[in-house]
């Protein structure tokens, strides 16, 4: 049971007979008046226990975006409904009028809809929806809490898509473009035409120059069909957040747009979210359309407390494709993690592959080591220092081992990953 | 169709996990009552006959028990008049705020048999039948212990105990024992009136326990005390200040109607509560990520520095960042000495290549300042050379 407003305001207005006729039976006399309405309210108020709920839910909302959650009430009760529903999402399900008035006449059915501003990606939960019935006196209520589960799934923002029109037309400009430097092995024969000024005289074909009166020049276009694997880093180092936003989601902006890239370019995409096992797959060879399929897997995912354990990616890796392919490792490039982790691995990956690591510096950084006002300040930014300093022989390590190094900051990650996939695909080095 | 339960299953439910909140209820309202049925709180004011410290009185109360006096403690006028209303009772009256009035302390004498005052004030002696005044506090002998005060008067009572220790307060009346000079004048410690009906103890300490078995301290005390079967021991408090004209009870001043129109707003205050204390369902649990910044084990690295005061290794530290970044600027090998770098620094800015091995290679800071100062050169040098 619960008391309304009005109860509280109708045991005010018994001050007047308590002040008029003072004693102990005018103030008997009202408090029971007020528990006899009391009970004839909460007896007269419809069941909430008899009320159908279906909610209606979208399969998953862009985190940033707004949808709604519906429900159906059914008043399965002889009385009219008139009640107070909650919604009890969780609070980052960022419900905006999650408590609701609703009234549903005998045997009807009413919809009350929910707005959702999500404000962190992941899977967002509704357990229970409590309603509260109140009487035809509104002083009293019933109330109760319904187990009404139901899952929103918050997905991935794909802020980087901006970046993609410009990446498709600079994918788009190597089709057919005359292998200049890059002639040889990993490009493909495309078609003859005119010479014109500016194409390199090497590519020039002789053999049909004589066959005709005009000069020809052999055209290449990128090889497709090549396999991109993107690994994403689950592990603690992820966690570990970059101007408010954790390692992981920079990590998912990147791997999106490479990977929607990597598709239009033709190529077959694998997508693997591991630490020390895969957390999720995705395969751009399945049905569906990639993007779908990859932020859908992509939503759930959560930086785990543990470290990765390199050893085993190769086995993921080859799982995923037997050949030689583009594996882009998203990961941290923390001194003594990747030292102890990820160096000891990677040659096993560069025989088969080419590698990529990609990592998200901070700017932080760089902004705590030109401070150097106060002894304090000049102390961190020694420390900012030997930090960047220990990034870049971890950076240049790999390098050794034969793997390309992306080391940007959060916002030019995902262009800077896009671009890097772009060269080596120019190059022919897929 | 709801949750299918009905609402006796709701309130079981509801009972079941209200179950460890009612155990603490009833485990917390045991302790109050046992709390408040136990009741007396500590006695520790001095020179009470329950106070077993240093500075109560309950020696002198339980041996004056055993010895088969009747030890009665007031606390009120009402109960002090009553008890002494027996016959042959001795008061023994601890004032020490001196609450009662001189009115109250002359019907306390005569209606005892015998009363002993615990250094009572001026103001209260000048209603008793017999003269006696305050002459002034014994001056305290700070440079040894308190010394012993001889009797030297017909009371055989004094002289029975023969010595007294202790200080306090110096009366002057028909019988002066234990006497002592103040300025001047003489009064004494120990006073009683003619008949020997009224004493004055100006050092009321000797009655302690601390202090009873020190010189004749005990037998004074016994022999004043127990004399008749019967001890009063009366403590005033401050409900015995008797008032002074007709006072009003504030309280009869109010309506008849104000008692139970607080009563009735107490109950709408409860009403009010419960409004609004009530929530719309329970709470919703969400587990939420940790938050680590990527750069904080750069400022923990920071602070250790600071706190070890590793000034060259910072300074080492912020000289081997510049030569990296000016070697990347300027194109020089990575694997190039810092001797190469400088080379090509000096064509590049034009600079000398001594002077700047000088400022960058050769001054190594040893204080916080000077590592500040050179900080800021070397940073200031770095912009210099790239510009």
């Amino acid at each position: 049971m619960v008391i309304t407003g009005r109860l509280v305001l109708l045991a005010l207005i018994g001050v007047v007979p308590v002040v008029l006729y003072p004693g102990i039976v005018s103030t008997l006399l009202w408090a029971g008046l007020l528990a006899a309405v009391c009970g004839l309210d909460v007896a007269l108020a419809a069941s909430p226990r008899r009320v159908g709920i279906v909610r209606t839910l979208p399969d998953g909302v862009r985190l940033g975006e707004e949808c709604s959650s519906t429900m159906v009430l059914r008043n399965d009760s002889r009385r009219p409904l008139r009640a107070t529903v909650r919604e009890a999402w969780q609070p980052s399900a960022g419900a905006v009028d999650p408590e609701q008035f609703v009234a549903v006449p005998a045997g009807e059915s009413r919809r009350m809809s929910v707005s959702l501003r999500p404000t962190r990606r992941g899977i967002r939960r509704v357990e229970t929806v409590t309603i509260r019935s109140t009487g035809p006196m509104g002083v009293a209520a019933r109330q109760v809490t319904v187990p009404a589960p139901g899952v929103l799934r918050v997905l991935p923002p794909f802020n980087s898509k901006r970046h993609l029109p410009s990446k498709l037309r600079r994918l788009r400009e190597l089709d057919g473009q005359s292998a200049v430097q890059i002639r040889g092995a990993g490009t493909e024969f495309d078609s003859l035409r005119d010479y014109v000024r500016g194409d390199d005289v090497r590519s020039i074909d002789w053999r049909a120059t004589a066959r005709r009166q005009d000069t020809v020049v052999r055209t290449w276009r990128p090889e497709r069909d090549r396999r991109v694997v993107v690994v994403l880093d689950t592990s603690r180092t992820s966690a570990a957040r970059v101007l408010d936003e954790p390692r992981l989601d920079t990590g998912i902006e990147a791997a999106l747009l490479l990977s929607v890239l990597a598709e239009r370019g033709g190529d077959k995409v694998h997508f693997l979210a591991f630490d020390r096992r895969l957390r999720a797959r995705v395969d751009s060879t399945a049905k569906g359309s990639l993007l779908g399929a990859l932020v859908t897997a992509m939503a759930p995912l959560d930086a785990e407390l543990i470290e990765a354990d390199w050893s085993r990616l190769p086995a993921h890796v080859r799982s995923a494709s037997a050949h030689r392919s583009l594996v882009v490792l998203l990961t941290s490039l923390d001194a003594g993690a990747v030292e102890e982790g990820l160096l000891p691995a990677l040659p096993a990956l560069t025989e088969r592959h080419v590698v990529v690591v990609a990592s998200v510096r901070d700017p932080r950084l760089e902004e705590l080591s030109i401070d150097r006002s106060t002894a304090a300040a000049t102390f961190r930014a020694a420390a900012a220092e030997r930090a960047l300093l220990d990034r870049a022989a971890v950076a240049n390590q790999i390098r050794l081992l034969g793997a390309e190094v992306v080391d940007a900051v959060p916002a030019d990650l995902p262009p800077l990953l896009a671009d890097t996939y772009i060269r080596l695909k120019a190059a022919g080095r897929l | 169709m709801g949750d299918g339960s009905t609402a006796l299953a709701t309130a079981r439910s509801r009972l079941r996990r209200a179950v460890p909140l009612l155990i603490g209820a009833v485990v917390l309202a045991v302790v109050v009552l046992v709390n408040l049925l136990s009741g007396q709180e500590e006695d520790d004011r001095p020179l009470s006959p329950g106070n077993p410290a240093p500075d109560g009185a309950r020696a002198v109360a339980e041996v004056l028990e055993s010895e088969g006096v009747d030890v009665v403690r007031v606390h009120t006028y009402e109960d002090a008049i009553e008890a002494l209303g027996d016959d042959s009772a001795t008061l023994f009256l601890n004032d020490a705020q001196q609450y009662l009035s001189a009115d109250q302390l002359s019907k306390l004498t005569a209606g005892a048999e015998r009363a002993v005052l615990a250094a009572p004030g001026e103001r209260q002696l000048t209603a008793l039948d017999e003269e006696f005044a305050v002459v002034g506090a014994v001056p305290v002998d700070f440079a040894g212990e308190a010394s012993a005060v001889a009797a030297e008067c017909s009371d055989p009572d004094a002289l029975a105990a023969g010595t007294l220790s202790g200080n306090g307060t110096a009366y002057s009346g028909a019988v002066t024992c234990f006497p002592a000079s103040i300025d001047g004048e003489t009064g004494g410690l120990y006073i009683t009136d003619t008949d020997g009906s009224v004493a004055v103890l100006g050092a009321p300490e000797i009655l302690s326990n601390g202090l009873i078995t020190d010189e004749g301290n005990a037998a004074l005390a016994l022999r004043a005390l127990g004399s008749t079967p019967t001890l009063v021991w009366y403590e005033p408090s401050g409900a015995d200040v008797a008032s002074t004209g007709e006072g009003i009870d504030p309280l009869t001043l109010l309506p008849a109607w104000v008692d139970f129109l607080l009563i009735w707003l107490l109950l709408c205050a409860v009403l009010a509560m419960v409004w609004r204390g009530r929530r719309v369902g329970p709470l919703a649990i969400e587990p939420l990520p940790v938050v680590v910044r990527a750069a904080e084990t750069a400022e923990g690295r920071a602070r250790l520095y600071q706190d070890s005061g590793s000034v060259a290794h910072a300074a080492a530290t912020l000289r081997a960042a510049t030569l990296a970044r000016l070697a990347q600027r300027l194109r020089v090998e990575r694997s190039a000495s810092p001797t190469e770098v400088l080379q090509a620094a000096a064509r590049h800015s034009g600079r000398s290549q001594v002077e700047l091995e000088q400022r960058l290679l050769g001054h190594t800071p040893t204080t916080n300042r000077e590592l500040v100062l050179w900080a800021q050169e070397i940073l200031d040098l770095e912009k210099e050379i790239t510009s």
